[in-house]
């Protein structure tokens, strides 16, 4: 267990280094998407000060908080282009192609293969980046959480990365039937694209859904709720539960296409 | 005609193998709005309110919203920057086709696929969101509306197709495009009503185009448009303007790629 | 124990067959026709350790299937399959480390990259030690002559450089067994030629058993001592490719030149005339008759050359795939 955990480990390292030389090749390209990512971002910040410019408080989440939120999805979105995001979208192709083949037959994990095969430090950099300043500028506005609670924030940042890791492995398992990962990758655009919202915005019925279905109102809040000195162990307890449940069906799911994939394809 | 009539066919066609697909990036669309709506909810609950518009008027937005995302606003600039990018642009170069008007009728047949897939759609959710809708209260307003959805629909095409065939001039056009189009969503009024924004952009936004992708026929449909008559008119306008535009832009992006030879 | 034992294996896909226009798309929206195929139809075959054999077939007749099953790609529908003790199917890792795969029509290399640094990554992927890694690449390099190449991005290089770099990033790992499909497709008469040569070179140094499927005669006539020909799904035969010939084929080809031009039409009751003009003639005869035939045109024309031909491998394979 401990050699196959150090071996997958240095083998995210040289594919990381692979990709970096990769994408070193197309400077002008990576100035480009960093450029890119901090003008979605600032369209994010200018919606919401549009919104707070006619109301006090979104579900509670006064104008800072909420800029916690919009740069917590922001860190997350680039935690996972460094792991697992990108492969994904390259998946439909893939599988259109045969050339997932590959994957199938070298000797390591085709789901970790497809990830490391595209794991990208700059195509979401610019996201990442921006995130840090409004969580840092928020936090520090707000200044009502300890210097401690940054190491817990982390930890739960590592948790919603699981929870989004879980629901990207469940909805692209669709991708061995439709062919096309493009629409798939849609919803799971605005799956973190709303999650930037609070999750005190839900109630009843969608409340439930957007927790345990589509558990986005999880994503952003929880981590947020931590650093704006709100921490609520019942919710921190919920987020790492549906987490694990999200990663094991997750595998589940991607294993069984796998198999249907291995079973159908030409 | 035929032959446009033909191409018409076969993108349905097309369109019908991936009907898969296309539900699921409807489904998408729900989602968001549906977060959208969790959102007003909450601000009209803790007794807030957004300018002048009431609780069901925003539900209806974005709900119309929803509707004009598969139905009236175009993404075919990224199929036209490949095929100019990779060259299979060419093929159109040697068959009596007209590009424009090739892409008119693949959008024109996309869109009317995707506004039957929402239909379907929308007849399931009808009923749950009955009661959020706020219905003009005359016949008229619903005409005027379909007539700006038309219009728009129009003009959404002809924006995206500038955007796609900026790719004679400009090698990078991905982010480009990206940061345009979203502009464009922006200033249209997709992401928020434009009477919510200060006063300086919406004189910005009001004198640019782009607000009839969206925001133009919404207000219609919620009868706080002015005046409509007015507004369908200077939308014709653009149109006319826009598509001889194209069409030297067309003619001048073809120079190039000839003289360019990609 | 044979390197590769296969038993009654089949391989069935399901598809929906789809009416052309828009009232089958329409059709095909409530109800689709489910059409069962069957792609691999009870074969069974084995290969010893170091042979190199190859797979004939024409398009669609199962060869990638069977190999994508051989790799594990795929699992059959019925019938088993032993790699190396393996079940490829079961994708055990240490599987995985012992055989390669190597597809002429898509390729693992970045495609931005040096072809050098794919290379690493494969020895990572394999889990290669950096001295035997170091080794191998030297030796393939010099064989496959890639010196000058190792340090340019992979998408300036040509077709046929292309594939030998693929080769040699399928190999880092020294496989003890080889499964190539169509490795020589679309390249040049002088690139095919190469590749060929390196994997008749390599499978007599390494006494790596070698599997290729391939519908250019030359690469199969000049590599392979065994031939499995394919059709429909079945092997038709399993054997060499001489005796294929003649067991399939009962005459031979007899050319003539004439001297000087005779009449344009040939004489009557000459039978299995191919080809007759007044300076040509091409003759099919039966083999059991070819010295009586020789015989009496030698004595009924001016002749100034003849030859007794075989009849061309491709014309021989011709024939079994045109049989159903």
């Amino acid at each position: 267990m401990k050699k196959t955990l150090s071996r997958y480990f240095s083998l995210y390292i040289s594919f990381l280094k692979h990709n970096l030389k990769n994408e070193m090749m197309y400077r002008a390209n990576f100035a480009i998407n960093v450029g890119m990512d901090i003008f979605f971002m600032l369209v994010n910040v200018v919606f919401f000060s549009i919104l707070y410019g006619n109301v006090e408080t979104i579900g509670s989440w006064n104008f800072h908080q909420t800029l916690v939120l919009v740069g917590t999805v922001g860190i997350v979105r680039e935690l996972a282009y460094l792991t697992f995001r990108k492969g994904f979208l390259e998946l439909g192709e893939y599988v259109r192609t045969g050339n997932f083949d590959v994957m199938l037959h070298a000797p390591i994990s085709a789901a970790a293969h497809l990830a490391f095969r595209h794991v990208s430090l700059t195509e979401s950099l610019g996201e990442g980046l921006m995130g840090l300043v409004l969580v840092g500028y928020g936090f520090v506005q707000l200044g009502n959480a300890g210097l401690s609670s940054i190491g817990f924030y982390l930890l739960m940042l590592i948790n919603s990365l699981a929870i989004y890791y879980g629901f990207c492995l469940i909805i692209n398992s669709l991708v061995f039937w439709l062919i096309k990962s493009q629409e798939l990758n849609t919803v799971v655009y605005y799956f973190m694209n709303t999650a930037r919202y609070p999750r005190d915005i839900y109630h009843g019925l969608g409340k439930a859904i957007f927790t345990v279905i589509i558990p986005s109102s999880l994503i952003a809040t929880t981590p947020a709720t931590i650093l704006i000195g709100r921490a609520e162990p019942a919710l921190i307890v919920l987020t790492v539960s549906v987490a694990a449940v999200f990663l094991s069906l997750g595998l589940f799911f991607w294993n069984r296409s796998i198999n249907f994939y291995s079973s159908a394809s030409s | 005609m035929k032959k446009y009539w033909t191409v018409f066919r076969v993108n349905w066609q097309n369109a019908l193998q991936y009907r898969g697909p296309t539900f699921i990036s409807i489904l998408g669309n729900l989602l968001h709005i549906s977060v959208l709506l969790y959102l007003w909810n909450a601000i009209y609950r803790s007794e807030q309110s957004l300018g002048d518009y009431s609780l069901s008027d925003l539900m209806t937005y974005y709900i119309l919203q929803l509707m004009i995302n598969s139905m009236v606003l175009s993404y075919i600039s990224w199929d036209i920057g490949n095929e100019i990018r990779e060259g299979s642009f060419s093929n159109y170069l040697v068959k009596p086709l007209n590009y424009l008007h090739y892409w008119f009728t693949i959008n024109l047949s996309g869109k009317l696929f995707e506004g039957l897939m929402i239909l379907v759609v929308g007849a399931v959710l009808f009923f749950v969101l009955i009661a959020y809708i706020s219905f003009p209260s005359s016949a008229l307003s619903l005409g005027y509306f379909f007539l700006a959805m038309i219009l728009g629909g129009i003009l959404a095409f002809e924006f995206d197709f500038l955007i796609g065939i900026l790719a004679f001039w400009v090698v990078q056009i991905a982010s480009f495009k990206y940061m345009l189009q979203y502009s464009m969503f922006f200033m249209a009024g997709a992401l928020l009503p434009l009477d919510l924004f200060p006063k300086l952009f919406q004189d910005v936004a009001n004198a640019l185009p782009f607000r009839f992708l969206v925001f133009f026929p919404i207000q219609i449909f919620l009868e706080k448009e002015t005046a409509p008559l007015q507004g369908l008119l200077i939308a014709v306008v653009w149109i006319v303007v826009l598509y001889f535009l194209l069409r030297f832009m067309l003619r001048r992006g073809i120079t190039r790629y000839e003289a360019v030879g990609r | 124990m044979p390197a590769i034992e296969v038993k009654q294996l089949c391989k069935v896909f399901k598809t929906h067959r789809k009416e052309a226009g828009l009232m089958g798309s329409l059709k095909g929206l409530l109800h689709r026709e489910t059409v069962y195929k069957d792609a691999v139809k009870s074969v069974s075959f084995s290969l010893e350790t170091g042979e190199l054999v190859g797979f004939l077939g024409p398009n669609g007749a199962g060869k990638t299937t069977l190999l994508k099953m051989l790799s594990g790609i795929l699992y059959p529908t019925s019938g088993s399959i032993s790699v190396l003790g393996y079940t490829p199917w079961e994708r055990k890792r240490d599987y995985q480390r012992q055989f390669s795969i190597v597809m002429g029509q898509k390729n693992q290399l970045w495609w931005d990259l040096p072809p050098a640094e794919s290379f690493l990554l494969n020895r990572d992927i394999y889990d290669i030690n950096p001295k035997d890694f170091q080794r191998t690449v030297d030796e393939m390099v010099e064989l496959l002559d890639l010196k000058a190449l190792l340090d340019i991005p992979v998408r300036q290089l040509s077709l046929g450089e292309r594939m030998k770099c693929e080769l040699l990033a399928a190999l880092l790992h020294q496989p003890k067994v080889l499964f190539l499909d169509e490795p020589t497709i679309g390249l040049d008469v002088i690139s095919q030629e190469k590749v060929r040569g390196f994997i008749q070179e390599y499978n007599r140094l390494k006494k790596t058993t070698v599997l290729l499927t391939s519908h250019y005669m030359q690469d199969v006539e000049q590599l392979c001592e065994r031939v499995l020909v394919i059709n429909h799904g079945g092997i038709v035969y399993d054997g060499s490719l001489l005796s294929l010939s003649e067991r399939y084929i009962d005459h031979k080809v007899l050319k003539i030149r004439f001297a000087s031009p005779q009449s344009a039409s040939p004489p009557r009751d000459l039978k299995g005339v191919v080809e007759w003009d007044i300076h040509h003639a091409e003759i099919k005869i039966d083999k059991k008759e070819i010295a009586a035939m020789t015989y009496r045109l030698l004595g009924d024309f001016p002749v100034e050359d003849l030859s007794v031909e075989e009849v061309e491998i491709e014309e021989v394979i011709r024939r079994i795939f045109e049989e159903r």
